[in-house]
């Protein structure tokens, strides 16, 4: 498993799936990521605004509050934000919809479509 | 006997009579001559001499008749065709010479430039039916524009104005496609269709369904069919109509089916993207411990999920057409890993099953245009068929080579049980399944139809051949890249890459 290159990169999940997060978390400590995982959307959101992270993973059906929501508002409130932001969801947009989703984010990823080890690697092509 | 053939007797006639005439004038120079001059040859010459400057005389003449219902001809182009109705429209009556043909020619060429009457009409004519046409475009129940050849916006209606949100002074002397945004689904768009018919034809119309068009200012996207009409150089100054049908109602029900099916594909893909994550730990945490069998079930349990989705994929493919969703992005594409990558989890379950995929790629083969995504899910449908259909043989080949017309040909070969002749101009239709093999192979029917569209919307062409026993050939044709290098380079395509199914926007362009 290839090592983060510079320092320890922190990545901020998003997610309310108990499993899903199991699997990310183990998948990012074994890449040499540090995490920390939140499970409502609100509560996303304040951790968003510390800008403690390099990377965030955001789903879009969250309890609180929606990850299209949280993009819309991390935006506007902090243009200047350093986290890169992959929108990661299993949710099927229309192309319109999508297309406003993908504008505001990094990245985006369906996560039935690969296994925690590619999104990992995927991560890394960030860079 | 047709107008054409009896033109043609007519001049054979003339000019038969003609070299008769000429003929007998000869002689009879030569008769009353040969006594005058007292030598034969002499009086011959002179004959032959007579002869010939008649036949000149005659043939002059005859060839200012035979031409002249090619001069009214061209008359009638010109008049049709120019822009100033200076010139005015030849007279039929006065043709006499292959008056039918040069009539019904003249007729052909008016109804086709839209001409209502060919030497009656004049300027006040022509104004009138300008004026009655502006008042049907004001009157006219549903949004419609004219445009002139320059593609600019001569004439337009309240409920137009109204459909689109916009000022009749930012429609009327701009061009439609500057000012009105539209989204086909598919590169067969107004634009496209505009320029070619400039290009290629005479008078064209065209129908388009679900078109999305986006009104200005905060209004709420229409759902739309369109309709136009073209014909050049239109005397009443139509050019180009172009109707608006709204069908927002209509359609945004339909949606709201895709609506329910984005919700159940939601809910089946949570489970799946936490069954993919558990096999991989086990994967990767038991692989070398496990004896055969545990393996097998390991992959097996892999194979299982992988079938899953693969449903899953289709039906929301399927349900992407229907709404006409389904939006592929072409990217310059790497054929030869495209495959092996797409190919590689059914592989693995051909390996299961017992059956050997063999890849005969071609070396060197140029890059496709292509949706990587969309692509692979082709290559699966199919070789998931092959797999499946394969029976008793263990031998699928997959191939791909340049084909004679620049196109990169892929075949997909497997000796299973073939398909019936009668089935086969049915094969890639939607929930087409063989009645025959209905109980003995699992599937939806899906696939074939998926790969059809797909491979369509790319410009390529998907075709089988089968015998029964014998086993199937499906085969596809994608784009090279080079062929549509420029277009790619035009559209926003280079700000994403796109990877398999994930992308990562190039950032510099993004942060403002």
């Amino acid at each position: 498993m290839e090592q983060a290159q510079t320092g320890t990169k922190r990545v901020l999940c998003i997610e309310d799936e108990r499993f899903i997060n199991e699997l990310y978390e183990r998948a990012l400590n074994k890449a040499g990521y540090d995490v920390k995982i939140v499970t409502d959307g609100k509560e996303g959101l304040q951790e968003l605004y510390t800008d403690n992270y390099d990377i965030v993973l955001l789903d879009i059906m969250l309890p609180e509050m929606l990850g299209t929501e949280i993009l819309k508002k991390v935006r506007h409130d902090k243009p200047n934000l350093r986290a890169r932001i992959i929108v990661a969801t299993n949710l099927e947009f229309s192309e319109e919809h999508r297309a406003a989703v993908e504008s505001q984010a990094d990245g985006y990823i369906i996560k039935a479509e690969m296994t925690p080890k590619q999104m990992v690697s995927f991560l890394q092509q960030l860079d | 006997m047709d107008d054409f053939q009896r033109l043609q007797r007519q001049s054979f006639v003339l000019f038969s009579l003609s070299h008769f005439l000429s003929a007998g004038i000869g002689v009879a120079v030569w008769y009353f001559t040969k006594k005058e001059i007292n030598s034969e040859l002499g009086a011959l010459g002179l004959a032959l001499l007579v002869a010939v400057l008649t036949q000149l005389i005659i043939t002059s003449i005859l060839n200012s008749i035979i031409m002249k219902p090619l001069g009214t001809l061209w008359q009638v182009i010109l008049y049709v065709s120019s822009n100033s109705k200076s010139l005015s429209a030849p007279e039929l009556k006065r043709t006499q010479f292959g008056r039918e043909l040069i009539s019904s020619l003249a007729n052909r060429i008016y109804q086709f430039a839209g001409t209502v009457s060919s030497s009656n009409s004049n300027e006040a004519e022509h104004r009138k039916s300008l004026l009655q046409s502006i008042n049907i475009v004001k009157l006219f129940p549903h949004p419609l524009f004219v445009f002139n050849k320059e593609q600019i916006i001569t004439s337009t209606s309240q409920i137009a104005l109204d459909y689109v949100g916009i000022e009749s002074n930012q429609l009327l002397g701009h061009k439609l496609f500057e000012v009105l945004d539209l989204n086909f689904t598919s590169s067969d768009t107004l634009e496209n269709w505009v320029n070619d018919c400039q290009a290629n034809k005479v008078t064209d119309y065209k129908y388009w369904y679900r078109v999305q068009l986006k009104p200005l200012g905060e209004r709420p996207v229409k759902q739309c069919d369109i309709s136009a009409y073209y014909n050049r150089d239109s005397p009443s100054g139509t050019e180009f109509i172009v109707t608006i049908i709204d069908r927002t109602n209509e359609y945004s029900q339909a949606d709201d089916s895709l609506g329910f099916i984005a919700l159940a594909v939601h809910e089946l893909r949570t489970p799946l993207t936490m069954l993919y994550g558990y096999i991989e730990v086990f994967e990767e945490e038991l692989s070398g411990k496990l004896d055969d069998e545990l393996t097998g079930y390991l992959r097996k349990l892999r194979m299982s999920a992988d079938q899953l989705s693969t449903f899953v994929t289709n039906v929301l493919n399927v349900t992407k057409i229907d709404n006409n969703q389904l939006s592929l992005r072409l990217f310059e594409i790497d054929y030869s890993n495209l495959i092996k990558q797409s190919t590689a989890s059914l592989v693995l379950r051909a390996q299961m099953l017992g059956k050997r995929i063999t890849f005969n790629i071609e070396d060197g083969l140029p890059t496709v245009a292509a949706d990587p995504t969309s692509i692979g899910e082709v290559i699966n449908n199919i070789l998931d068929n092959a797999i499946k259909y394969s029976e008793e043989s263990n031998e699928i080949v997959i191939s791909a080579k340049l084909n004679p017309e620049g196109m990169v040909e892929t075949t997909i070969q497997d000796f299973g049980v073939g398909i019936p002749a009668n089935i086969i101009p049915n094969i890639f239709d939607r929930f087409y399944r063989n009645h025959r093999t209905r109980g003995q192979f699992s599937g939806t029917g899906l696939g074939l139809y998926l790969a059809k569209v797909i491979i369509t919307a790319h410009g390529g062409n998907i075709w089988v051949k089968s015998k029964p026993g014998e086993g199937s050939i499906f085969s596809f044709t994608l784009q090279l890249y080079s062929n549509l290098a420029d277009e790619l380079k035009s559209s926003d395509n280079k700000e994403i890459i796109r990877q398999a199914h994930g992308w990562i926007k190039n950032h510099s362009m993004y942060r403002r």
